[in-house]
């Protein structure tokens, strides 16, 4: 038995509170110190790690003289870019041209944004430098002559391409300009597969390169499984892509339909859009939840659109995956109707439906853009589709309206 | 399950404790606890990368333990026992540049994030302390000394939303994170937490009625709830409670 004195009992419930107290308030400090750990010792800010060049823009006196038109002055560049390129007329001069930049806060830029540069010489390349000092990009920025669609049939073989860099392993097609320069023209989804599927082979993408086309190489869009973290972005699947246009990484796993930036300045009246395509469709059909639903048979989709890339008072227009065949902007659409299984090349030729009359100005200034579209499921933005649903395309031709 | 098994074990053991065992040794007194934890797992010193608390919340965290008291000389006394209980809590913080991987299925997401992340914890824990005892007064002990912990059951997971991650590094691939379920990054790391624990606790008892008695105290992890070689989240996270509660004396 332990040997407490309970002889004073009042004194010694006494000496118990005073005891309480005393330690209590150590205690309590104690706590406070502990809180401490987790509410008030914030650092101060780390300084930026970003250095992004957001947007850049170029002040000329006569914009027309240079632009085709005045919002060309301005570029926003995704953050996946590395290279920003205005659209400028023959003839421009291009010796002294001072573009400004819109950069991530506190980063700096050399040459400064601002600077006279001479751009007839090809890009300037910019590097820019995070407000911390530890991380910098390196953007090259042209002024491209837009040299002018000389054929009235433009052809689209795809045996242009190449891996997107050392770390990110898959397809991206890039066509050449009359004058040697590169289109950037066309776009696909893999960007988005890669976040979520990064150890994927090139070949695994869902748009890749085949040897066995009508001439040469052609591409093989396939619908693919996105793996567990699709899934668990409700993104189950990812059809298949190419089309001209720009893919924003950015949003491709917040608002995927925004990802999608469809349509490139085009200056002739396309009246037909022709080519091959092979068509396997998948087993499976399956809903956006993964639920396979029996006697559905997955569909491709192949089509072209084009539509004004300004609005009434001349700002910048782009078409999304929620709007490019509905858009008030859609001026004609040339689509595919019944795209089944087929596994010999077959040629497709489909009419541009014109909803207005074109304007020739409007033409020759680019204020329409063309974007032709491919996908092995016409319902993949919606992430609904067969796994393993394939579309090859090869030999692909916008034939434009002759002018005499 | 595991938890409920072990949460009746420990019940019979505190009943045989009542009855049973005190009249083995004259020596010996045994001590019910029922405590209630205040805490978080969190970094010694906050990153800069932590920017503000936007929410702080303390689930149920109790904990059950059955202690035995033998004492030295004069006022020195030792106790160990067996204590079973639960540490979580949830924060929502707002952070930039921050260190983070989003990983599913052997496919991951890795790179610095910027905007806000909820964090949940959740560990079931049995300790056994060893901590020497000193009497203030025939009332009031004082206590404190190491502990080894075992974790039975742990969970670490959580959100990134509103904001952005840049992949590799802060010159990544930037993909942004919204608000909406579907468009928020989210996180487990719950296999890569530790089963050893070990620390140091401190705290004292105060028997105020009869066999009733409070007590207060803290739990101090000196090893981080993660495996060593477990990097995403670059500082040591380290348990870090503090406990309040009822003290039951059995004889």
């Amino acid at each position: 038995m332990r040997k407490i004195q309970y002889s004073n009992m009042k004194f010694s419930d006494l000496r118990g509170f005073s005891c309480f107290f005393r330690h209590f308030s150590l205690l309590m400090w104690f706590t406070i110190f502990v809180c401490g750990v987790f509410a008030s010792c914030f650092k101060d800010e780390p300084l930026n790690a970003e250095c992004d060049i957001e947007a850049v823009y170029v002040h000329v006196d006569h914009p027309e003289e240079l632009f085709f038109s005045a919002s060309d002055t301005l570029v926003n560049v995704l953050y996946s870019d590395d290279k920003v390129i205005f659209r400028v007329r023959r003839g421009a001069d291009l010796t002294s041209l001072a573009p400004r930049f819109q950069i991530t806060e506190g980063a700096r830029i050399e040459p400064q944004s601002g600077s006279v540069q001479d751009f007839s010489q090809g890009p300037v390349i910019y590097q820019v430098t995070s407000e911390s000092g530890e991380w910098n990009r390196r953007y090259e920025v042209s002024f491209q002559v837009v040299t002018r669609t000389v054929n009235d049939t433009v052809k689209y073989d795809f045996e242009r391409f190449y891996l997107k860099s050392d770390k990110e392993k898959y397809y991206v097609w890039n066509d050449l300009n009359p004058d040697g320069s590169e289109a950037n023209n066309w776009a696909t989804g893999n960007g988005g597969f890669y976040l979520v599927k990064s150890k994927s082979e090139p070949s695994a993408y869902p748009s890749t390169v085949v040897e066995d086309g009508v001439t040469g190489y052609a591409v093989k869009l396939t619908t693919s499984d996105t793996g567990p973290l699709g899934k668990l972005r409700n993104m189950p699947l990812a059809a298949g892509n190419l089309f001209i246009g720009r893919f924003d990484v950015q949003n491709a796993l917040t608002n995927a339909m925004k990802a999608t930036q469809f349509g490139l300045p085009f200056d002739k009246k396309p009246v037909r859009l022709e080519g091959y395509y092979k068509y396997q469709p998948g087993e499976n059909f399956q809903d956006r939840d993964g639920n396979i639903l029996s006697g559905v048979t997955d569909k491709a989709t192949i089509y072209a659109v084009l539509y004004r890339n300004k609005d009434a008072e001349g700002r910048p227009i782009v078409l999304y995956g929620d709007n490019v065949q509905t858009s008030d902007q859609v001026v004609a659409l040339a689509k595919l109707k019944d795209i089944s299984a087929t596994s010999e090349w077959t040629k497709f030729d489909v009419a541009f439906n014109y909803n207005e009359e074109i304007n020739q100005e409007m033409l020759e200034n680019y204020d329409y853009s063309l974007t032709v579209v491919f996908s092995s499921s016409i319902n993949g933005d919606l992430f609904e589709g067969a796994i393993g649903s394939t579309l090859w395309v090869d030999e692909v031709r916008v034939v434009c309206l002759k002018i005499e | 399950m595991k938890v409920t098994v072990l949460l009746l074990f420990l019940l019979v053991c505190l009943e045989a404790g009542a009855s049973g065992w005190g009249a083995l040794s004259d020596s010996l007194t045994y001590y019910g606890r029922l405590g209630y934890h205040i805490g978080g797992t969190a970094p010694i010193g906050m990153p800069a990368s932590i920017r503000s608390l936007s929410k702080y919340d303390i689930p149920a965290n109790i904990t059950l333990a059955l202690d035995v008291y033998r004492p030295l000389q004069g006022r020195w006394g030792l106790m160990a026992g067996l204590h079973f209980g639960n540490k979580g809590m949830e924060t929502d913080a707002r952070v930039k540049n921050y260190h983070m991987e989003m990983e599913q299925g052997g496919e991951s997401i890795e790179g610095f994030f910027t905007g806000q992340v909820i964090t949940k914890v959740e560990e079931w824990v049995l300790t056994l302390p060893i901590r020497v005892a000193y009497d203030l007064s025939s009332r009031f002990r004082l206590h404190g000394g190491p502990y080894v912990s075992y974790v039975f059951s742990h969970h670490f997971s959580g959100e990134a939303y509103n904001g952005y991650l840049r992949q590799g590094d802060p010159t990544g691939v930037r993909i942004d994170m919204g608000y909406e379920p579907e468009t928020r990054g989210t996180y487990d790391f719950s296999s890569h937490m530790r089963r050893m624990q070990f620390g140091v606790e401190a705290g004292f008892d105060w028997n105020c009625y009869r066999r009733w008695g409070l007590a207060a105290g803290v739990s101090w992890g000196l090893t981080g709830v993660f495996k060593s070689d477990f990097h995403t989240i670059e500082q040591t996270l380290y348990p870090i409670y503090g406990t309040i509660g009822l003290t039951y004396r059995f004889k």
